[in-house]
């Protein structure tokens, strides 16, 4: 309608002869248009406009075609609407009273309307002179109402067909005419030009068929539609456009090798123009050409592009600064695709780029840049690496497998190095907290993730066999001795969660246990454990980890002490009533169950009557309560309080039994050699050494050696240090530790295997119990299942062996390699 | 086996006696460690192989040990003095009442408690 309206000045200028013949001629038609016309003509209407709306209100069903008639007629929709509501109230207020008025009688006519003579070949001159005249964007001659009902005359006396062929030759000659013209072939102009002409052609093509449709919409409405073989009009115009344009390839490449120019002077950031080239790719798109000859042109240029740049870039960037690159490419791309190309365009190119940006180059981005942005912990850049990988196919996984193998290889050297065992376990905590964080934070916790992370671990803490296990039985005694203070019982807690997550990863749990055990039982027996319910909190963890039957000896133990303590306090009643001469000590032992405990070397010493005397009195005491029991003292574990009498004043010593035992000998003698002393307490020879160093070469020297000097030789001479002053009223005079050796360690090591072949035995009888006959192979396999330690299958075949000779089970007579149990 | 300051320091008064002054050091307080085991001359029960301090292999299998197991696995002496778990030797006595190692009649002589 906003052509109509532009060319409305002409309309009332020129006078309106033809409308009246028409008008005559159309008598059938005025009937229903008389009252239309009066009604719009009082409302100020044109003619024109009063005639399109009478055929938009008689074609009222076919109003939605409107729509198809390409894009920017909007506003004629609404007018016609709006019109045709308008009559359609006029028609109700006409039709309301008809009960008032006197009925009208149509009647036929009695001849039919002729055209007149020449009227259709005065017609199409008419027509074509206002085509051409529209083609080249001069003044119609015409009113556009004349020439509309031109059409419609023309089409009500079948010579539509002919008027359709007609104005399709106007159109492909005006088209051939436009393509040939020499500024759109020619060599020399700039493509910037160039495009910039195709797209005024364009435009201004578009805008006359528009105006070209609207005169002859009578005809796209009643001829077009009942021939479906036949474009409508505006799609005719477009199809003969696409023809040529198609057909004279010299325009097309150009046109496209201009819009790909363009594009590479964007991405190499020139600003350009977006609503040309946004104009000319919907060209494209509605002449239906963009994907064969822009699309795969555009694709091709995109990756040759992009994989140059890569491969440059790679060179060039260090890999964070690379995928900063890569992202801000991937971000303008989609913004071109908002601004200019069509969406369709959008997964190829998406996929394009990534692939030339990242898929090409995934190996060795992981290899270049993974490893030391793990070691940086560089959050931020991890966080983009797993953005852009998981956007390229196989990207995570990739990622994963050289995350599993950074852990690997990085975890490797923590635990491998015995120089860094000090430093190992703390080492290893640190590094899974920072591989959780950037698993949790970056890796968006991908489970494939958490689960390699998992893995890796498990791998590498297990490449060295028992050494992890045993530091991290240390470290746990280190957080659970007392004297570690500063932290709180949660923090405590905390800690011994995280090593629980280490712990899991172990293979050997047996030697942690051992390794455990023995740290525990010193914290037991020396009263030096932090806090009881942080031991118990430990047990449980280790409990719920690896079953009962992997902490019942620990728990024994805790219950032995326990005991102890109501043996003692029945000891002491007993010993009240009973006896003097227990009297004057204060006698307290520990019980241990044999076997709970870690197994400690037997050593016999010579020990005064002080000591002996009781001692017996709680032998007796002990096996009367339980019978069948023996008890074996452990002179290495006791420790004793003396009371010292020195010149200085009274002192009390906190010292062990071996301590004791020296000191006790000087009541007698004051001035004792090595031998003597050797002598009368029969320890052994190495541990007397230390014990005397302990008591004169330590930080409280109770007693005196001559001569003087770090090591205690034969022939010293020891003397009471009468002297001897502290600020302190009681002093603790600390053993000298043997460090633990090589032996010590193999020691404890060869008692985790021998308990590992009562697991296995227990293992066999367990699963053979419940299975009744099972052949080798199940039953390895079974195995293998329950044991929470490596072991070798030839191991476990000697078990089977020595179970059989045990009559455990049994061969079974037919398979040799079936067993049945023996109940 | 926990530190008892208030019981050693109770007594000065024993120390009061003629003969203890000249002493230099006094005894006051030990806390001595002992290690019970079952009284057997064999520490091996002849009929599961396994120690009779732990649970037989039975009961290791079935997990009794999980409630401090050794109540319910206790050593057995027979008259003839030899010990087993007591377990191991009432699913013996089933099929042969005679201790396995001596073939002695079997009577219990004590058990362990």
């Amino acid at each position: 309608m906003s052509a109509a309206k532009k060319y409305k000045p002409m309309d009332t200028t020129e006078p309106n002869e033809n409308t009246e013949n028409i008008a005559a001629c159309l008598k059938k038609a005025e009937n229903a248009a008389a009252a239309a016309a009066a009604a719009a003509s009082s409302l100020g209407r044109s003619a024109f406009a009063a005639q399109n709306m009478n055929s938009a209100s008689t074609n009222g069903e076919r109003l939605p075609n409107f729509s198809k008639l390409g894009g920017g007629h909007h506003g004629e929709i609404r007018a016609a609407s709006t019109t045709s509501n308008l009559l359609n109230r006029m028609g109700a207020i006409h039709n309301s009273k008809p009960g008032d008025v006197k009925k009208i009688v149509i009647k036929n006519f009695k001849a039919k309307p002729t055209l007149p003579d020449n009227y259709s070949e005065d017609t199409y001159v008419k027509l074509e002179e206002a085509v051409i005249a529209i083609q080249l964007s001069k003044p119609i001659k015409y009113s556009l109402e004349e020439l509309y009902q031109a059409v419609v005359n023309m089409c009500s006396h079948k010579m539509d067909a002919q008027l359709y062929t007609k104005l399709k030759e106007l159109t492909e000659q005006h088209v051939k005419r436009n393509i040939k013209l020499k500024e759109l072939t020619g060599g020399s102009m700039d493509k910037l030009v160039l495009l910039e002409k195709i797209n005024h052609w364009w435009l201004s093509f578009c805008q006359q068929m528009i105006m070209i449709r609207s005169i002859f919409l009578y005809m796209d409405r009643t001829y077009v539609l009942q021939n479906s073989s036949i474009h409508s009009i505006w799609d005719m115009g477009l199809d003969l456009f696409r023809i040529h344009f198609a057909q004279n390839s010299v325009v097309q490449k150009r046109t496209v090798d201009g819009l790909l120019t363009l594009i590479e002077k964007e991405r190499q950031g020139s600003t350009v123009d977006r609503g040309l080239l946004k104009s000319l790719v919907r060209m494209l798109c509605d002449l239906q050409i963009y994907t064969s000859s822009f699309e795969e042109k555009f694709l091709d240029a995109t990756n040759q592009l992009y994989k140059a740049e890569s491969q440059r870039k790679m060179q060039e960037l260090e890999v964070p600064e690379y995928l900063q690159h890569v992202n801000k490419r991937l971000a303008e791309e989609n913004e071109r695709l908002l601004h200019y190309l069509d969406s369709s365009t959008k997964h190829p190119l998406i996929y394009n780029v990534e692939k030339e940006l990242l898929a090409e180059h995934l190996t060795s981005i992981l290899q270049k840049g993974l490893d030391s942005l793990l070691e940086d912990n560089r959050l931020s850049d991890l966080t983009l690496l797993y953005g852009l990988l998981s956007r390229v196919k196989n990207g995570t996984s990739e990622l994963c497998g050289n995350f599993n193998g950074f852990i690997k290889k990085k975890g490797r050297t923590i635990v491998i190095d015995p120089e860094k065992d000090k430093s190992m376990v703390q080492d290893l905590l640190d590094f899974k907290d920072k591989m959780d964080v950037i698993v949790r934070n970056c890796f968006e916790h991908n489970e494939k993730f958490t689960n390699s992370l998992r893995e890796a671990f498990e791998f590498f803490i297990n490449q060295r066999a028992n050494k992890p296990a045993e530091l991290i039985a240390k470290y746990v005694d280190m957080k659970l001795r007392s004297g570690n203070k500063g932290t709180t019982d949660e923090e405590l807690e905390k800690t011994l969660d995280k090593i629980m997550v280490l712990f899991r990863f172990i293979h050997g749990k047996d030697v942690f246990e051992a390794f455990y055990k023995k740290d525990l039982a010193k914290r037991l027996l020396v009263g030096k454990s932090a806090s009881v319910d942080s031991e118990k909190s430990m047990l449980s963890k280790l409990k719920q980890e690896c079953g009962g039957g992997f902490t019942s000896k620990l728990e024994g133990m805790f219950k032995d002490m326990e005991l102890s303590r109501d043996i003692n306090i029945a000891f002491r009643g007993h010993a009240l009533s009973n006896n003097r001469d227990v009297h004057n000590l204060d006698l307290c032992v520990s019980i241990l169950t044999m076997g709970y405990w870690p197994t400690y070397a037997p050593t016999e010493v010579t020990m005064p009557p002080q000591f002996i005397n009781p001692q017996q009195i709680f032998n007796k005491f002990y096996l009367e309560k339980h019978s069948g029991r023996k008890l074996q003292w452990q002179p290495t574990l006791g420790n004793c309080m003396l009371r010292a009498q020195f010149d200085a004043g009274p002192k009390e010593l906190m010292v062990s039994l071996f301590q004791a035992l020296v000191l006790l000998l000087f009541n007698d003698k004051p001035v004792l050699s090595y031998e003597e002393i050797l002598a009368a307490t029969s320890i052994e020879d190495g541990e007397l050494r230390r014990t005397l160093q302990s008591l004169a070469c330590g930080r409280a020297r109770v007693i005196t050696k001559t001569p003087k000097g770090r090591d205690i030789e034969n022939g010293d001479q020891f003397d009471f240090n009468n002297e001897f002053t502290n600020k302190l009223f009681r002093i603790k005079i600390n053993q000298i530790q043997m460090k633990e050796t090589n032996e010590e360690q193999k020691a404890t090591e060869e008692r985790v295997f021998q308990d590992r072949q009562y697991q296995i035995d227990a293992a066999i009888v367990r699963i053979m119990k419940m299975r009744k006959t099972l052949s080798h192979n199940l039953l390895i396999t079974e195995l293998f299942n329950q044991l929470t330690f490596p072991v070798k299958p030839a191991d476990l075949k000697k078990r089977i062996e020595s179970l059989i000779d045990r009559d455990y089970m049994e061969r079974d007579k037919d398979n040799q390699n079936q067993y049945n149990y023996v109940a | 086996m926990a530190d008892d300051p208030d019981n050693s320091v109770d007594r000065p008064s024993d120390d009061g006696d003629a003969s203890k002054p000249e002493k230099m050091f006094t005894l006051k307080k030990w806390n001595a460690v002992a290690m019970w085991s079952w009284d057997v001359e064999c520490d091996i029960c002849a009929i599961c192989r396994v120690q009779v301090m732990d649970s037989c292999l039975r009961c290791q299998a079935d997990n009794k040990r999980d409630v401090m197991g050794r109540q319910d696995c206790v050593v057995v002496w027979g008259e003839c003095n030899h010990s087993f778990h007591h377990c191991c030797m009432s699913l013996w006595v089933k099929q042969n009442n005679r201790c396995p190692l001596c073939q002695q009649e079997w009577s219990i002589q004590r058990m362990g408690k």
